[in-house]
């Protein structure tokens, strides 16, 4: 298990740089064949597979870490991962707010958070398929 | 394929939980009918339908998660959280015949002859079968921490051996207690001492029995390569299990066996 959780923070460090080196553990290609037990890299399938795949490559396509953190200037806005043209944001815009500003964030142009003036922008991608 | 943009995995639906329901109510409707009609029909129904409910239930499970692939992370946490808040509410149900025991043990009433043991009991010696039972259990909880270790360190044989030998151990203690529950000099009839003694300790072996079949089913996985070096919660979960039952023989041996003797 604490495997699984350092594969994560691996992935949320490589998440914000590009990966050097892949995150497979050194080693024989085929676990099955060295020790008799197959690893999640011969054996996972289906979507914790694909999972697996994109996490190698830093991406997050199933949304499983927290959002990454921007600066939320228009320099540097927050960009939000959608597969369509819009997506909802909610924004907390002080640290332990309970009052979340929702909208609807559109491909295009960055928008502000009309509570906070942090700037979003949507970043359209697809899933894999 | 997969259209979503979670790694949440949506059941599909499933019959397993109504026959699981109706094994509920044919156990419970079962259980009056034969304590106050003589009649053992609809229990043994019930049982019948607990059983493949949780044989058919498990197993789609098991196909879900390795031969699916839906058991991405956040799934198997709120699978941990799940076997977590089981095993907490297992143990206040042990925590209640504690509760039994030491109320009764600790202020005995006169009718008892104001003494724990009460009069007229002898009380099993803890440094015998008892303690052979300790012994069979602690070991059994190393042996599993060695196939665990085996198993996140990808080697088979060693996972296998050590998982068997916990699983005889289990069955040692099962067949250990089953002896000392037929040659005690005492019955569950004897006052509240052998009311106490065998309802704990009996729900204890039924714990034992029930821990040795999960760990019987991580065996069969594991012999049929279901589990990876990295994802193996089911045996997580039965090594949990396991070592909670380990830890209520631990109290019951403390509290039971040995101080109330």
């Amino acid at each position: 298990m604490a495997s699984r959780l350092l594969r994560v923070c691996g992935a949320l460090r490589a998440l914000r740089r590009p990966p050097a080196a892949p995150l497979r553990p050194p080693g024989p290609a085929r676990a099955l064949a060295a020790g008799g037990i197959p690893s999640d890299e011969e054996q996972a399938t289906g979507l914790e597979r694909k999972v697996i795949q994109a996490m190698e490559k830093g991406q997050d396509p199933y949304n499983i870490l927290q959002p990454k953190r921007y600066a939320g200037t228009k320099e540097d806005p927050n960009l939000v991962p959608s597969i369509s043209n819009k997506r909802i944001v909610g924004c907390i815009c002080e640290e332990d707010n309970s009052c979340v500003i929702w909208f609807w964030l559109h491909k295009g142009e960055p928008q502000r958070c009309p509570s906070c003036g942090a700037y979003y922008k949507l970043v359209p991608h697809h899933l894999p398929h | 394929m997969t259209h979503q943009t979670h790694a949440y995995h949506m059941v599909d639906p499933s019959p397993w939980p109504l026959t699981g329901a109706t094994a509920a109510l044919l156990m419970t409707s079962g259980l009056a009918m034969w304590f106050h009609y003589s009649s053992m029909l609809l229990m043994a129904l019930g049982l019948l339908t607990m059983l493949l409910t949780m044989l058919q239930w498990w197993r789609d499970i098991v196909r879900e998660g390795t031969f699916q692939g839906h058991h991405t992370l956040p799934v198997q946490k709120g699978l941990r959280y799940g076997m977590i808040l089981f095993i907490t509410s297992e143990v206040f149900f042990f925590i209640g015949f504690f509760w039994a025991f030491y109320h009764s043990s600790l202020t005995p009433t006169p009718e008892l002859g104001g003494c724990w043991p009460p009069t007229g009991i002898t009380p099993l010696n803890p440094f015998e079968v008892p303690l052979l039972n300790t012994a069979v259990l602690l070991a059994s909880g190393v042996t599993i921490t060695w196939a665990h270790h085996s198993l996140m360190e990808s080697n088979r044989n060693q996972t296998t051996q050590a998982l068997g030998l916990t699983i005889l151990l289990g069955l040692y203690f099962t067949v250990l207690q089953a002896m000392e529950y037929y040659e005690a000099p005492f019955t569950i009839a004897d006052g509240v001492y052998g009311s106490t003694f065998f309802v704990a300790t009996g729900f204890h072996g039924l714990h034992v029995i029930i821990g040795s079949t999960f760990l019987i089913v991580c065996l069969m996985r594991q012999i049929k390569y279901h589990f990876t070096s990295t994802h193996h919660f089911g045996f997580e979960a039965a090594a949990w299990y396991w070592h909670f039952v380990d830890v209520v023989w631990l109290f019951l041996y403390v509290s039971i066996y040995w101080w109330g003797s």
